[in-house]
């Protein structure tokens, strides 16, 4: 009973936070002084511009989705399957533009390649105007994001590998090289894992507002932003959002049809100790090189450029000045977002790991399609739901922001926590319950004790996330409660590069130092608790 | 001739000696059952075989040729002629029964018409020549069983590896997939080495049997002799 009670009211808040304000948005843009009209709709289709804006969305996803694939799925058979050196510290590397919002790799960038950036000073203005023209449009944003993004398939790729059973793998290295064993047993076993992350990397590229509006490059999500934060048009914003809605609604509805059968037929494997490594043999020194080389590039210079741009102390001390109490504020938000994310990624992993309603996989694909959905979408809907008189007392506060973070991202701490708890045996909480333990008590000594783990590295990444996000706080946050990487965005019309440049150095610190310091502070222990 | 060989064989696990100086022999033609209890070694004994780990001391050779030595694959799995049936059977869940069985002759390079002839013997000899297009996990344990079988068969592997394969079977198909292993055995002349925990299995199969503990060997002698030793 205690269970159901807790579980539905996890429900009802993730249909409430999550679902209500973009169902509300979607049935409000259908209205016009209370009739039913299509009128935003109509103009939707018939404009020349917006078939434009689908085009420049769709080149763009489409070159994100293939070049991180392409790119990523290799890095992360290097990284999970061989000898590859180094490969933690790589892994780490290429994960750090995922943790950092992606407009600050654009803005270190432009400080390189724009007009008036490093590259002009010391190879030319012909040569910076070139670079500025491939910066601002369809390349620099399909190179940025592919940056960006690139983490994702190499992450699922690992993730997939750990999955095979080793014995699939050795089966047939008795009577092929490793070469044939990739190619037609591990690849075909982990095409879900590249499939999702093809899926994902297009969604969140099709969605991506910050780095397109930076690099003026029209999309749907600039589009939507701008109807709605520049003219207020709230019935073009919400048709504005409408392609991406149905866009992520329509692949991740794909996605669980075709696909769900070949996932399940994937069990997670207890032998990670005993996975067969590739041995790279001759050619470890060359990919080596090579790997190195892209991560220099497109994680490292970036990084650097910032840092050079910024070397002066007093720049540091008046970005301080200028936006130390949004600093605070975003670390204030993330610590709260974090923690509720926790909780609610927790029992609503828990509900979908023990199947307690018949609709749990409704619930698993909600929670992914609010992720998959565009931070701008989340925003409108619920500007829309939220701000009445009555409800001023979350529209007006930072609570606002808080849900807006909780409808994005649950489903980050649900999947943590549904990993997590397959590797608990069912028969450890039904050890409990015949001892006499009640839901609660089994939660709160067998369970969550068991997925601590998993608790403290989701509520890092719902901590990262929080603080990196920018598209839905910027939309709905309310007047003296704007994030740094609000504050950043704005400070770019009239802020000096220099001052830019360090309040993009602070808010990549401010996002990898705690979770860095916390992860090695409480990782160990951890360890030390469950031996 | 030998065609399994190892001498002095270490094996060490985070720490812990797995195999410690384990010598043993095993001529062309036997069926040799390795028995022992959990974790005495007999699974790391087949894995040294089939080249998927190496020895931290000691060497192996296969058909008299030096496949590993301390700490060093000389050989890999794929060109020491084996066959293995492994304890969950690791049938490849995406391909079918004939994809699973013709994954190897592909990789060899056997010709189109070679490689149908040879998967249509291998079928019928394992009467599952009615199921090839079926994918694994439309089988019955029993019928999986002999899919993994016939996979390892059709190579004509010198050594067949068995590690525990019916140790998830009920006793009834247990004794008849015993029966069906002896029958085939005699009928393709291969070497067996069967790892088991179970006695009963292990008397029903083998011609000789080598008893484990501790990672060396304890026992090594007929299957009366064997049942002279447990007794004691």
């Amino acid at each position: 009973m205690q269970k159901r009670t807790i579980l539905s009211l996890v429900v009802f808040l993730l249909f409430m936070i999550g679902l209500l304000p973009v169902l509300a948005m979607l049935i409000k843009s259908l209205s016009v002084d209370g009739h039913f009209s299509v009128e935003a709709y109509a103009g939707v289709l018939t404009s020349q511009r917006q078939w434009a804006l689908m085009g420049n969305s769709l080149s763009l996803s489409v070159w994100v989705m293939f070049l991180t694939t392409v790119i990523g799925v290799p890095l992360g058979l290097l990284f999970g399957k061989t000898d590859f050196p180094l490969r933690r510290f790589f892994i780490f590397l290429f994960v750090i533009p995922l943790l950092i919002p992606p407009y600050i790799t654009a803005v270190s960038w432009f400080d390189l390649l724009g007009r008036e950036g490093f590259a002009a000073q010391f190879l030319g203005s012909s040569f910076a105007a070139l670079s500025s023209r491939f910066l601002f449009g369809l390349p620099g944003c399909v190179a940025i994001l592919f940056s960006v993004f690139l983490p994702i398939p190499i992450l699922l790729t690992m993730v997939f590998l750990r999955t095979i059973n080793p014995r699939l793998e050795e089966a047939g290295r008795l009577v092929s090289g490793w070469r044939g064993v990739l190619w037609e047993i591990t690849i075909p076993l982990i095409l879900p894992g590249i499939i999702l992350s093809a899926i994902l990397t297009f969604l969140l590229s099709f969605g991506e507002f910050s780095v397109p509006n930076f690099l003026r490059y029209s999309v749907f999500p600039v589009e939507s932003f701008t109807q709605f934060s520049a003219f207020y048009n709230f019935k073009a914003a919400t048709a504005a959002a409408v392609p991406l809605v149905l866009m992520a609604l329509v692949i991740l509805l794909s996605e669980a049809v075709f696909m769900r059968g070949e996932i399940t037929q994937l069990r997670s494997s207890t032998e990670t100790k005993n996975i067969p490594l590739i041995p790279l043999g001759a050619a470890r020194n060359g990919l080596f090189g090579l790997v190195a080389l892209l991560g220099f590039f497109i994680v490292i210079v970036p990084i650097l450029v910032l840092l050079i741009q910024s070397a002066n102390g007093q720049v540091y001390s008046e970005a301080l000045r200028r936006a130390g109490d949004s600093l605070l504020r975003s670390l204030l938000y993330a610590v709260i977002g974090a923690t509720f994310l926790t909780v609610l990624g927790f029992f609503t992993g828990y509900l979908i790991q023990t199947k307690t309603f018949r609709f749990w996989r409704a619930i698993d694909f909600t929670t992914i399609f609010l992720f998959a959905l565009p931070g701008t979408v989340i925003g409108i809907g619920l500007i829309g739901l939220w701000n009445t008189v009555q409800t001023n007392f979350i529209y007006g506060t930072l609570w606002i922001i808080i849900l807006g973070y909780l409808a994005r991202y649950t489903a980050l701490t649900s999947r943590i926590t549904v990993t997590q708890l397959a590797q608990i045996p069912p028969a450890m909480e039904e050890a409990a319950r015949v001892a006499g333990a009640g839901w609660f008590r089994r939660i709160i000594f067998i369970v969550i004790p068991m997925a601590r783990r998993g608790l403290l590295a989701g509520w890092i990444v719902g901590y990262i996330f929080s603080l990196r996000d920018t598209a839905i706080t910027m939309l709905v946050y309310p007047a003296g409660h704007d994030t740094l990487p609000v504050r950043i965005f704005t400070l770019m019309a009239n802020g000096s590069a220099e001052l830019i440049a360090a309040l993009c150095v602070i808010l990549i610190l401010a996002t990898l130092l705690p979770a860095g310091i916390l992860w090695m502070m409480a990782n160990p222990l951890l360890r030390k608790i469950n031996r | 001739m030998n065609m399994l060989r190892m001498n002095s064989v270490t094996k060490i696990y985070s720490g812990k000696k797995v195999l410690e100086n384990l010598s043993l022999k095993i001529v062309k033609g036997e069926r040799i059952v390795i028995l022992g209890p959990s974790g005495c070694g007999k699974t790391t004994v087949l894995r040294l075989a089939a080249g998927f780990i190496e020895a931290n001391g000691g060497s192996v050779f296969i058909n008299e040729k030096l496949v590993s030595k301390n700490n060093r694959i000389l050989i890999p799995p794929e060109q020491r002629n084996l066959g293995m049936v492994f304890q969950d059977l690791a049938l490849w869940p995406h391909l079918s029964v004939y994809g699973n069985i013709a994954f190897g002759l592909k990789a060899k390079g056997v010709g189109k018409q070679e490689r149908e002839e040879r998967i249509q013997k291998t079928l019928i000899l394992v009467g599952m020549d009615a199921f090839a297009k079926r994918k694994p996990a439309e089988l019955s344990g029993g019928q999986q069983q002999r899919v993994a079988l016939a996979r390892a068969l059709v190579m004509e592997p010198g050594l067949l590896l068995m590690d525990e394969p019916l140790s998830s079977l009920d006793l009834e198909l247990n004794i008849r997939l015993r029966k069906e292993i002896l029958r085939l055995q005699e009928k393709l002349g291969f070497t067996l080495l069967y790892v088991t925990h179970a006695r009963e299995e292990a008397f029903g199969i083998a011609s000789r049997i080598i008893i484990l503990n501790k990672g060396q060997v304890a026992f090594d002698g007929t299957v009366e002799e064997a049942e002279k030793y447990l007794k004691r």
